[in-house]
């Protein structure tokens, strides 16, 4: 054995390809053989290979050849080194020299391959691509590219796959890498490496998306305007990742481990759990501050984003349970504090108790509150829905639902839904109705009192009407009983403020003696008339009713009550006056002025008639 | 106390039985509570104590711990909140202690993700280990299965002393690949950053939860203030010994004093152990070692063992050589058998730990919620 010719062979044999094959064919056959002949006949092969290999690994580690620059000459290596590998493996002895001779360049052989292997992962072109998340254009850019199979082709376009931006070069490099570093025994090496750079890049992608690491701790005492910013990020990380990035992972390492699909899954599997458990963590710190009543719409969003399935359980095993588990226990303290958030509103209403009534009748902050809260709720409607069944074994109790009279309906037509997110809607109402009685009884002033509650009930009505989800849940029969209600205030309002001037108005009851119209009498009911007249327009200018509509109907329906009544007096009794003087401090008002003067009730502002006086 | 005579001392103890009777009678409940929270402490000290002193450190040995403290939690929960009526918990010292524990547990979360990760980090030495296990195992033993085994386990010794080495490192190239200096974290083939967020120190952590962590004294030593201060010792005690023994990010300067009572009898059990594994970290922490689970350090020693035996290996090694390797490397890959079959549920329970911490935080939460109602009276 000659080193110089065995030099030249090997020089011969890389130029040569049939030689090269040939050498191949001549190895196969010597290791199907080896057990039958005990390894008595020795061929050149088993002597040659090893030194093209070493001879190739030289080329490779001095630069003279690249790894993945030619295919061919990569996938003699390759070739080559598996031969060796088989016959490393291959008990027998008398060529132990030659093992120790093959185990030592298949190592190099290794090391070669992992090191590529790892330069092409760690390829700063995979790590920084500088993808911003921030601007508008691309997150359309994530959220429209919804296609299911993106073409593998395209992996070096910047839309698809941007996150592992290997090309189909590269990929097709990494999986002969892999194969043969499994084939040969350096699975765990190979695994290793695909774990620990994998792991990383992601770490970066999710950071460069907005999503670092964070300490429970610090998570935990946020201010609530940087925490909502917070979860909005998370929210959109966490799509993004399930979507894009763990899809692609995904393909990824199914293109890698085409014939080996346990470690595909496994390697896929860990990545996810880790993964998962760092996007959840965040979550979980969130649900550890104050569950108050506005922290209500960012859950929901929070409880959207995990409700997605993410990714395909199946393709998690064996880690599918543990991340299940994980989310479903993040989703469950999300529910928890979303149901213990409308507690905390009903508690809100409940102890709403201040002693001052809201001025001139106007509709009270809570009343606004509580219905845009509501309002803004039945955008979420389907997932509070679900949020509440999930939730129903754990806070509400139907006993003090069944306690309210809303439950009692008989007919189909217009029920109220009877989901248990429905019976909260419900109960809040309840409340709200029965606190807004509570503080009507803050008026000593009967007319003002229904003012007011034609002025909440008519706001609350309103927005249960103009926003359907919330109208379905109440309702039609409760719109209709809520109207009526009003109708019934609106009576009482009339009565209370207008039936006594009514009565100076009344056509009976001027007769004095000798069934004359007195004519002391017509001028007393006059001033009578006047004086409070004056005094209600006095007041309840300064009184509110914002909804133009209620307003229009509560000016009309005086008008049509004062204004015949007055002109019909007028009519008849002015000209027992026309004798006297002063007639113009008896009858101040015609009876358009009148009119006009009602236009100014319930404008909220201050006027004197004065500024007024025709 | 002076001499009496029998019969004073009967009457003198026949008043105090009244005297009890007349008690109980009133507020029989008081005595039963009084009982529970003694029977707390007590229960505290007998896991402990059952805790084995040898093994110390060890994957198994930690998951031991872990069921103590979630059966020490679960009856700190069942004393301190069952049947209770909520007022009770916002009266003075409670109202101060009672938050300081729940954020204690707050911080135990992280030093439950930053253990987590640690564990990762093991696994990962596991596999280094492996390697070298397969490769060793090679019979006949030849120059290339030796590198790749001393390949490995150099691999595997410098992780132990990067991981342990603050996370500020950069430079951690047991790799190959060409590095362009960037300010993130590389990786490496064979290790990964720790991922805590940036400064987080565990050390530091542990050491903002000592703070505030006093036994009640004088009066305040009955009641509720007592097994507060205990279930708080046991948290951070807890917590104190899983950053020892995994590493985590920035260890460094993990104090080793504890301010447990030394007298009393729950505490004598931890105080025993706390003082051994102080022991140990103090003499590792001069040579900086990666952590003082038991596997670890074992593996540490065969992996410096073995990297000799490689340096010195020449084709074909003697015999007897080979025997000795051969045991180092039989006990090697039991090692791994037994973080193979402990890490994974270790991790689980870490994560089972962290789970029921946050539930019980809620709870306590809740009832002291209602606490806070029942005191301000509506209007």
């Amino acid at each position: 054995m000659d080193l110089s010719s065995r030099k030249s062979d090997v020089e011969r044999i890389e130029g040569n390809k049939e030689e090269l094959v040939q050498i191949l064919e001549d190895m196969d056959v010597f290791l199907l053989t080896v057990g039958a002949n005990g390894g008595e006949d020795v061929p050149d092969c088993v002597y040659v290979l090893p030194k093209l290999l070493e001879h190739m690994l030289d080329n490779y580690n001095r630069g003279r050849n690249k790894f993945g620059e030619d295919e061919t000459y990569d996938d003699s290596f390759l070739d080559v080194a598996n031969r060796i590998y088989k016959l490393s493996t291959c008990c027998s002895c008398s060529i132990t020299l030659i093992l120790d001779q093959t185990s030592s360049v298949l190592e190099k052989a290794m090391s070669l391959l992992e090191k590529d292997l790892c330069s092409i992962l760690e390829d700063p072109k995979t790590q920084d691509k500088s993808f911003s998340f921030g601007s508008h254009s691309d997150l359309c850019v994530i959220f429209d590219t919804d296609s299911p199979n993106p073409p593998q082709q395209e992996q070096d376009h910047d839309h698809q796959d941007f996150f592992t931006n290997l090309s189909t070069n590269k990929i097709s490099i990494l999986s002969k890498i892999a194969t043969t570093m499994i084939v040969v025994g350096y699975e765990t090496e190979c695994c290793m490496a695909f774990a620990n750079f994998r792991r990383s890049a992601f770490k970066t992608a999710l950071q460069r998306y907005g999503y670092g690491s964070m300490r429970m701790d610090d998570v935990s005492k946020m201010s609530w305007e940087s925490l909502e910013k917070e979860i909005t990020t998370w929210n959109q990380v966490v799509r993004h990742c399930t979507t894009m990035l763990l899809n692609a992972e995904r393909r990824l390492y199914d293109s890698i481990f085409p014939n080996q699909p346990f470690i595909s899954q496994s390697l896929f599997s860990d990545l996810v759990r880790h993964v998962i458990i760092h996007l959840l963590n965040f979550a979980q710190g969130a649900i550890l501050t104050k569950w108050s009543t506005e922290k209500l719409f960012k859950f929901l969003d929070m409880y959207e984003t995990l409700r997605e399935d993410i990714i395909g359980y199946s393709c998690l095993e064996p880690c599918a349970s543990e991340v299940t588990y994980e989310i479903s226990t993040a989703k469950d303290r999300i529910v928890k504090a979303i149901v213990a958030m409308f507690c905390d509103l009903k508690n809100s209403i409940k102890n709403d108790n201040e002693r001052i009534p809201v001025a001139n009748g106007a509709v009270h902050p809570l009343t606004r509150y509580v219905m845009n809260y509501l309002k803004y709720a039945c955008e979420y409607k389907d997932t509070l829905e679900q949020v509440f069944e999930q939730g129903q074994s754990v806070n509400i109790t139907r006993v003090d639902i069944y306690n309210d009279k809303s439950i009692e309906e008989v007919e189909d037509v217009g029920t109220p839904k009877d989901s248990p997110f429905a019976l909260q809607l419900m109960s809040i109402m309840d409340l709200l109705d029965e606190n807004v009685e509570k503080k009507s009884n803050l008026y000593r002033d009967l007319a003002l009192r229904y003012i007011f509650l034609m002025n909440n009930g008519r706001y609350i009505v309103q927005k249960v009407k103009g926003c359907s989800e919330l109208h379905d849940m109440m309702g039609d029969n409760w719109c209709r009983r809520r109207q009526s209600g009003l109708r019934l205030y609106h009576k009482c309002y009339q009565r209370e403020t207008w039936s006594k001037v009514l009565q100076c108005l009344k056509l009976e009851g001027l007769q004095g003696t000798r069934n004359k119209v007195s004519k002391q009498l017509v001028k007393e009911r006059c001033k009578c008339f006047n004086s409070m007249f004056e005094e209600i327009h006095k007041t309840q200018s300064t009184w509110m009713v914002v909804d133009e509509q209620l307003q229009s109907e509560l000016r009309v329906s005086i008008s049509s009550l004062v204004i015949p009544a007055y002109r019909s007096f007028v009519g008849r009794f002015k000209q027992h006056l026309e004798s006297s003087r002063h007639i113009d401090k008896y009858i101040k008002y015609h009876p358009e002025d009148i009119e006009l003067l009602l236009d100014d009730l319930f404008d909220g502002n201050a006027m004197t008639m004065t500024r007024k006086r025709i | 106390m002076p001499a009496t005579t029998e019969s004073n001392q009967g009457s003198f103890l026949g008043r105090i039985s009244i005297r009890r009777n007349q008690v109980m009678s009133m507020d029989g409940s008081h005595d039963q509570e009084l009982e529970d929270l003694e029977l707390f402490q007590k229960h505290v000290g007998d896991r402990f104590s059952e805790l084995p002193a040898d093994d110390l450190l060890s994957i198994a040995w930690l998951r031991r711990l872990l069921d103590e403290f979630l059966c020490c939690e679960a009856e700190f929960k069942a004393v301190v909140l069952m049947g209770r009526d909520p007022s009770h918990l916002a009266k003075p010292p409670l109202d101060r202690l009672l938050p300081d524990l729940l954020d204690r547990v707050v911080k135990s979360l992280d030093v439950c993700n930053a253990v987590t990760l640690g564990l990762d980090a093991l696994k990962n030495l596991q596999r280094l280990a492996e390697i070298a296990v397969v490769a060793l195992h090679h019979s006949p033993l030849g120059d290339g299965q030796v590198r790749r085994a001393k390949k490995a386990l150099a691999a595997l010794l410098a992780a132990m002393l990067h991981e342990d080495a603050t996370a500020k490192a950069t430079e951690r190239s047991r790799s190959f690949g060409r590095r362009q200096g960037t300010a993130t974290a590389k990786a490496s083939p064979r290790s990964f950053s720790c991922t805590m967020a940036r400064n987080w120190s565990a050390s530091k952590q542990i050491h903002a939860m000592l703070s505030n962590l006093a036994a009640p004294r004088g009066n305040e030593s009955s009641g509720l203030a007592q097994p507060v201060y205990v279930m708080g010792s046991v948290l951070v005690f807890v917590m104190w010994a899983l950053v020892a023994a995994v590493p985590c990010q920035e260890r460094n300067g993990l104090g080793t004093h504890f301010p447990l009572p030394r007298q009393v009898g729950w505490a004598q059990p931890m105080v025993s152990l706390q003082e051994k594994i102080a022991e140990e970290w103090k003499k590792k922490e001069k040579k900086g070692t990666v952590g003082l689970l038991d596997e670890i350090q074992r593996m540490e020693k065969l992996g410096h063992s073995l990297v000799e035996f490689a340096d010195s290996f020449q084709f074909p090694a003697e015999a007897d050589r080979l025997e000795e390797v051969k045991k180092q490397v039989q006990e090697l890959s039991d090692i791994c058998t037994r973080m193979q079959d402990g890490l994974e549920p270790l991790q689980l329970q870490i994560r089972e730990v962290f789970h029921r911490i946050v539930r019980s935080r809620n709870e306590f939460l809740v009832v002291l919620d209602q606490a806070g109602k029942l005191s301000t009276p509506p209007l």
